[in-house]
């Protein structure tokens, strides 16, 4: 997989994994999840519609072991998606990354086990709010959020779109301006 | 407009420069949904085609496995992309990667079942009627199996190969993965596959954790992968072998070994 690297210091760029698909797929809680429902036997596994739902359940949203998988690969493909994921992010995110330092990619992980991935901009972009909200957001990445939160608007639901007011982005310490699309970190 | 041909390698923005300096480079791949449907396309793939290098879009998105339909605006890109690159070929996993409204993140495995045969042959049929090219189809690297195959993978793929008439991508690497993963032979693997419809080979790095091999694309191109890509290559060597990496770049001259490896391996000259 590829996606374009982000710089952090020009957020004005459109930031993208998927060139193709403005729009990202909503997350489903697993609850909602369509599964099959095996009698006692496992007779009845479902559709294959409803099966692969629900494995992708079970591998991204915390969802339950389908049954008649073995566990341990599974729980192998499991811990891999998210290590994917986690490079995924470090490459939008490199200063949330860096910032984290050895607590990356375990803190990723972590926020993101049970997590659908919204693609890796946005679940940066999430984790670095939630961090934020805790006061846990390390300095560098407190400048990366604000530079971001300054020029871009995103509502946590869809892709985020660049601002077209001028607009001050703010996490920890770090304070960003953003005027006529250029952004300048105050500090 | 040729086909792939010799050593190749994935074209990626981190490693542009050092793609672009590869003096007998003559085939790349880009990752399809990299490039915007209507342009620009990067430039480092805009300067490769003005040396005539082939440019191959190779899809990671369409999920062909999907008990959905697949995507129409997902194809239109493909094809669009294909257009823009002036590709004689696109490629595409048989593979899954959403399903019940959740992304994975990657690709994921089928049932080796009649019925998986029968959704992807239709989305491959679908997307085939709105390819401006043909289609080559990778099987990939899979941890886990479903519990209820019918099929063991030659006759999974053979199956599908068979009945949607598209190209085979095969990926040394996952053949590799596959097999010692589940304990098989990969040279007996080899011997019932389709050798004469491979229209080029994937190579790549993995590494061993937690008593699985796994197929990452950041890490070294293991010794017995490339073992395994000779023997192939004395059987019936396929029209080019592309090598993939996909993060942790090596230093260049790491990684212009790995493509003089990759050519010693498969018999094509050096491209660096």
């Amino acid at each position: 997989m590829s996606t374009a690297g982000t710089n952090p210091m020009a957020p004005a760029a459109h930031p993208a994994t998927d060139a193709s698909q403005p729009s990202a797929h909503a997350p489903l809680p697993a609850a909602d999840a369509p599964g099959p429902t095996p009698d006692a036997t496992g007779e009845s596994p479902g559709s294959l519609e409803q099966r692969q739902a629900q494995l992708v359940a079970a591998l991204v949203a915390g969802g339950p072991l389908p049954p008649g998988f073995a566990p341990a690969p599974l729980a192998a493909a499991r811990a891999a998606l998210l290590r994917k994921r986690a490079g995924e992010v470090a490459r939008h995110w490199p200063l949330l990354a860096a910032g984290l330092g050895a607590d990356w990619p375990a803190a990723f992980i972590e926020w993101a086990a049970d997590r659908p991935t919204s693609g890796g901009l946005r679940d940066g972009w999430d984790l670095a709010r939630a961090l934020r909200a805790r006061d846990a957001l390390p300095a560098l990445a407190a400048e990366e959020l604000a530079i971001r939160e300054a020029a871009f608007r995103y509502d946590g639901q869809r892709a985020p779109r660049p601002r077209r007011s001028p607009a001050v982005g703010r996490a920890g310490n770090a304070i960003a301006v953003q005027l006529a699309g250029r952004v300048r970190l105050l500090r | 407009m040729t086909g792939p041909h010799g050593v190749g390698i994935g074209w990626r923005p981190e490693i542009a420069g050092f793609v672009a300096d590869l003096p007998g480079l003559r085939f790349v791949e880009v990752i399809a949904e990299a490039v915007p449907s209507a342009g620009p396309v990067p430039d480092g793939l805009v300067e490769l085609r003005k040396r005539g290098v082939t440019v191959v879009p190779h899809g990671v998105r369409l999920s062909l496995g999907g008990a959905e339909p697949v995507e129409p605006a997902r194809v239109a890109h493909l094809a669009a992309v294909a257009e823009l690159l002036a590709a004689p070929l696109v490629s595409e996993h048989i593979a899954f990667v959403r399903a019940g409204g959740m992304e994975a993140g990657h690709l994921l495995p089928l049932p080796r079942s009649r019925e998986a045969v029968d959704v992807v042959c239709a989305n491959v049929a679908r997307a085939q009627s709105e390819l401006p090219v043909p289609i080559a189809l990778e099987p990939i690297a899979a941890l886990f199996d479903w519990p209820d195959d019918e099929l063991d993978e030659a006759a999974f793929l053979g199956e599908i190969l068979d009945r949607t008439d598209a190209l085979l991508l095969l990926d040394i690497a996952n053949v590799h993965a596959n097999t010692r993963n589940r304990g098989t032979d990969p040279v007996a693997l080899l011997d019932r596959l389709p050798l004469e419809r491979i229209a080029y080979l994937h190579v790549a790095g993995g590494a061993e954790h937690g008593g699985f091999y796994h197929d990452t694309h950041t890490d070294p191109v293991p010794p017995p992968v490339l073992d395994l890509l000779a023997e192939l290559c004395a059987r019936q060597r396929p029209p080019a072998v592309l090598l993939e990496r996909d993060g942790h770049y090596p230093p260049a001259a790491e990684l212009r070994a790995e493509l003089d490896a990759v050519a010693a391996a498969s018999g094509f000259p050096a491209v660096t």
